[in-house]
């Protein structure tokens, strides 16, 4: 490309940017939600919550304020004891706790008090047993009989104050019995403690166990608002431009698709970080406030300097969330006809934003991976630079989620991209998208949307089956796969998507050269499964989580006890041809479509290999399941053919069967936990190129070509 | 100059069935010529200009713009179309000025060459009382010579208008068709499409009349349109000829 190009490129990118941002800053709409609502909710939130908190507050004060008592007592020594209480009332000295607020007594004959208390003439009536005073004063225990009115027999407070008053009386007692007996009263208290310095403020406030979720929270609404500060720009950006018919205009000059949605992305990004801005100062407004309403002496347990770094991490982290947010709210609106379209599609997206941004904060989640996952991954590191849970540096992980939020961004401008050059896209009507009550027209691959929205209800019920399902992996693996299969068929056939076309159960490549080709497929899946536990057990050790732990001894348990079979076919061969059908068929057809340029290919590969991953719900086992759907999406698509993945995906998965039968067979050394040895680390390797490179070599590179029927 | 090869676009109907939109379109326009492209609701003629526009690519045939092949150098033929449709819009909330400036960014034009460009349209469209106004208060007409001018602003040796006069009053119309025959003289290349045959029967050099996609007339005013009323008798003729209407 010459300079002359790249100004041209430039100067049309800026063009783009600038031209959205103009717009933009006259749409009053979108500056009420970038910058007015953001200002504005924030204090209304957290009045609401300040209000709602006192009103709480005052409601346990007076919940736990104590309340007068009125006894009646009855029995020969009611009045002496009577009396005893009284005197400790009046000597004022400290009161057991949960003493109520003052103490009313009367006597009264057995009947009298029975019909006081079924009155609720007083609040509690004790009857004492004949000698009540000679055993109190003597050695042994006296039985105490208490009823309560039955107006307040659920009162747990009424409760307290009574067992209070015995309490007083007992110690009293004790006090009688060691004086009896001779004894100095320090036979009553055998350590006395005494701190040695004084607390000047002595205060029980500190916020150290409430700021890490509290700020959770205030991220995870962060998150939500930066995200929806792209909605609106997004939306009238490109699905505003086909509803004014202005997009056309665009797509007839010079500048290329990608240039053309490059330049809406700065301006969308633009107006995304303008919200960011607007939600950070005023929440960090809102924040100064409130701990202004704080009482004084409160502990934060955050220094200056901590403070100082926190702020540096959210800002980058969420800078990557703004960049992934105004990505994700362009690729969808791209695929949108008008701005209704856009919006019905876009709702979801952010609510799914907010989910995942939500995720982060649930107990046990936390990581590097965690770092990787868009949306969760800056909560998490922003959250992280204030708790410190994780070893790693703060560093680090910020590296990672920029990372992966400049990679998530690069691909979704890139499915924005193909999604504004598609035909059908630009030029169907608004409301012609059929919906799944009606059967459209016969179709050779399924659509983007299609693709997107199979993998969405699949994994939305795979995650209700495991939940759910019976832990017994002999019921619940094939249920799992019917849960991938299962909607795929019915919409595979209602939608009428030719299923040769998309599944491309073909021979692969040319005559003779398709046994190597799948010979070698299934060399590079023994080679990846390998090479991917080395690596495994290298970063992790044997330290599993509890899921993973979990998974791998219900499997191994079902090994041992079923007859061989049962495990290949369950462990191996099912998953791979279900789940190859759904993800290197459903999935990768419906991103890649016919024959794909090599970015709409790459693309295509990694979000189907990104859902092949997320799909497997274990985090540990994510980058290993991702380098495995892009290796068989490429696979597929080199060979214009389904089978080497499944045959790959077959072998892989196989491999630790035939390492549990060498086990078995005490063929294995052990490995004491030390790793696999360097050997069978290089054999690995070697095979996984080798496999990879036979396949790159006899792949006839057709890209989904046309399947006999 | 504008030479369209047995251009064919398939669409895939609602019942599954493949429909040719375009099937098998040649014909030409030179400089300082006007076509008129002829057709019904449905004949194929925007189809046929999204694909010169390069919006959409053929199934078969090609067509070249300026010596520019629409399947081999889409951007060489960006670089010398002016495109115009009927559904092309103007953004509500920027000005005259601010479009033209902005669609002579996106074609790679320097700062002078914009500024040059945008004071000359502005004053050959009529568009100078309203430069400053936010194109949303713009009435029809003067919306559609903001995008006209958009669409000379690179000022292209072809023009691609496809019904340019649809929401255009007589007297927006006729400004707008006064315009075309400026440009014809000014050497250049222009295809126009419309329904109103009056209008363009005294105004096209030749007509092409398309209907189901195919091409089914030809010839100059003087062979169609030779009197009054003529052009709307040739056109039934040829429609009807082809087993159509």
């Amino acid at each position: 490309m010459s300079d002359h190009e790249r100004q041209n490129r430039w100067a049309a990118i800026r063009g783009v940017a600038g031209r959205d941002l103009l717009e933009f800053v006259r749409d009053r709409r979108t500056l009420f939600v970038t910058l007015l609502m953001p200002m504005a909710m924030y204090p209304i939130l957290a009045l609401a919550s300040t209000i709602g908190l006192r009103t709480a507050l005052a409601d346990l004060d007076a919940r736990k304020a104590p309340l007068p008592v009125e006894l009646v007592l009855s029995g020969v020594d009611a009045d002496r004891i009577s009396e005893r209480i009284m005197a400790i009332v009046d000597s004022g000295s400290s009161f057991p706790i949960d003493w109520p607020a003052s103490v009313a007594i009367r006597v009264e004959s057995a009947v009298a008090s029975k019909r006081l208390i079924d009155s609720t003439g007083a609040d509690a009536w004790i009857h004492l047993p004949p000698g009540a005073i000679t055993t109190l004063d003597g050695l042994k225990t006296l039985p105490v009989d208490v009823r309560l009115a039955d107006a307040r027999r659920n009162e747990s407070r009424l409760r307290r104050h009574i067992l209070a008053i015995v309490k007083a009386l007992a110690d009293d007692a004790r006090l009688r019995r060691v004086t009896t007996a001779g004894l100095p009263r320090s036979v009553l208290e055998p350590i006395k403690v005494q701190f040695a310095d004084e607390v000047v403020k002595p205060t029980d406030l500190t916020l150290d166990g409430v700021l890490p979720t509290a700020v959770g929270a205030v991220l995870v609404l962060l998150a939500l608002l930066t995200a929806t500060g792209g909605f609106y720009p997004a939306i009238d950006a490109i699905a505003g431009e086909k509803e004014r018919g202005t997009i056309e205009t665009l797509l007839i000059t010079p500048a290329s698709t990608r240039d053309i949605v490059t330049g809406k992305f700065l301006g969308v990004f633009t107006v995304t970080l303008m919200s960011l801005a607007a939600n950070a100062i005023s929440v960090s407004l809102t924040i100064a406030v409130l701990l202004r309403l704080l009482p004084k002496g409160l502990d934060l347990g955050i220094s200056t300097s901590l403070a100082a770094e926190c702020a540096g991490v959210a800002i980058l982290a969420f800078m990557g969330l703004a960049a992934v947010a105004a990505a994700a709210c362009l690729a969808v609106t791209s695929a949108a006809h008008s701005t209704k379209e856009a919006q019905n599609t876009l709702t979801p997206v952010i609510l799914l934003t907010s989910g995942l941004a939500s995720a982060s904060l649930v107990p046990g989640v936390g990581g590097p991976l965690v770092a990787l996952v868009p949306f969760a991954g800056q909560v998490w590191v922003t959250r992280e630079a204030l708790v410190r849970e994780s070893s790693l540096p703060i560093g680090f992980l910020l590296m990672l989620s920029l990372a992966s939020s400049i990679a998530v961004t690069w691909i979704l401008l890139r499915a924005a991209a193909v999604a504004l050059a598609d035909e059908e896209v630009l030029f169907r009507g608004p409301d012609s998208a059929s919906g799944l009550t009606t059967r459209p027209a016969p179709r050779d691959l399924p659509t983007p949307m299609q693709g997107f929205g199979v993998a969405m209800v699949a994994f939305a019920m795979l995650w209700y089956v495991n939940g759910l399902a019976t832990a017994d992996p002999i019921v619940a693996l094939p249920i799992q796969q019917m849960v991938l299969l299962g909607p795929l068929a019915l919409i595979t056939l209602w939608q009428r998507v030719n299923q040769w076309q998309t599944f491309r159960l073909v021979w692969p490549s040319g005559p003779g050269r398709g046994s190597l080709t799948l010979c070698a497929a299934a060399l590079a899946g023994v080679g990846l499964f390998v090479t991917g536990a080395a690596v495994l057990l290298a970063a992790r050790g044997s330290e599993l989580s509890p899921a993973a732990r979990e998974m791998a001894e219900r499997l191994v348990s079902l090994l041992v006890a079923r007859p061989w079979w049962v495990g290949w076919l369950l462990i191996s061969i099912l998953p791979a041809v279900c789940e190859e059908l759904f993800f290197r068929g459903w999935v990768l057809a419906a991103f890649a479509g016919k024959r794909p340029s090599r970015s709409r290919a790459v693309t295509a590969v990694l979000l189907q290999a990104a859902a092949f991953a997320a799909f497997h719900l274990i985090p540990e086992r994510m980058p290993q399941t991702f380098v495995l759907g892009v290796v068989l999406g490429w696979m597929t698509l080199k060979t214009g053919s389904l089978l080497p993945a499944i045959v790959a995906h077959a072998a892989h998965n196989a491999v630790p069967l035939v390492f549990l039968g060498l086990a078995s067979s005490e063929w294995l050394p052990d490995l004491g936990g030390k790793g696999l040895p360097p050997w069978v680390v290089a054999s690995a390797v070697a095979a996984a190129v080798a496999g990879l490179a036979i396949v790159q070599t006899t792949g006839t590179g057709a890209v989904f070509r046309t399947a006999g029927k | 100059m504008i030479e369209v090869d047995q251009l064919v676009k398939q669409f895939r109907a609602a019942d599954g069935s493949l429909v040719e939109a375009v099937d098998g379109v040649s014909f030409s326009v030179a400089p300082s010529e006007i076509v008129g492209l002829l057709g019904a609701n449905g004949a194929g003629k925007t189809t046929t200009m999204r694909l010169l526009a390069t919006l959409l690519s053929p199934t078969a045939g090609t067509a070249r713009i300026a010596g520019h092949d629409i399947v081999t150098d889409p951007l060489g033929v960006r670089r010398h179309l002016g495109y115009l449709s009927a559904t092309t819009g103007v953004p509500d909330r920027l000005t005259p000025r601010e479009v033209l400036e902005f669609a002579g960014r996106l074609h790679g034009l320097d700062r002078a060459a914009i500024a040059d460009r945008t004071a000359t349209l502005l004053h050959t469209l009529g568009l100078e009382s309203c430069e400053s106004r936010p194109c949303g208060r713009l009435s029809s007409g003067q919306r559609q010579r903001v995008s006209l001018g958009r669409a000379l602003v690179h000022n292209p040796p072809a023009l691609v208008l496809d019904e340019p006069t649809n929401a255009l009053d007589v007297v927006g119309a006729r400004d707008l068709l006064n315009l075309l025959d400026t440009l014809r003289d000014a050497g250049r290349t222009i295809l126009v499409s419309t329904h109103r045959l009056h209008e363009i029967e005294r105004r096209c050099d030749r007509f092409v009349v398309i209907h189901a996609g195919r091409v089914v007339a030809q010839g100059t005013q003087r062979e169609m349109a030779a009197e009054p009323g003529s052009l709307e008798r040739a056109f039934f003729a040829a429609v009807e000829g082809s087993g159509g209407a």
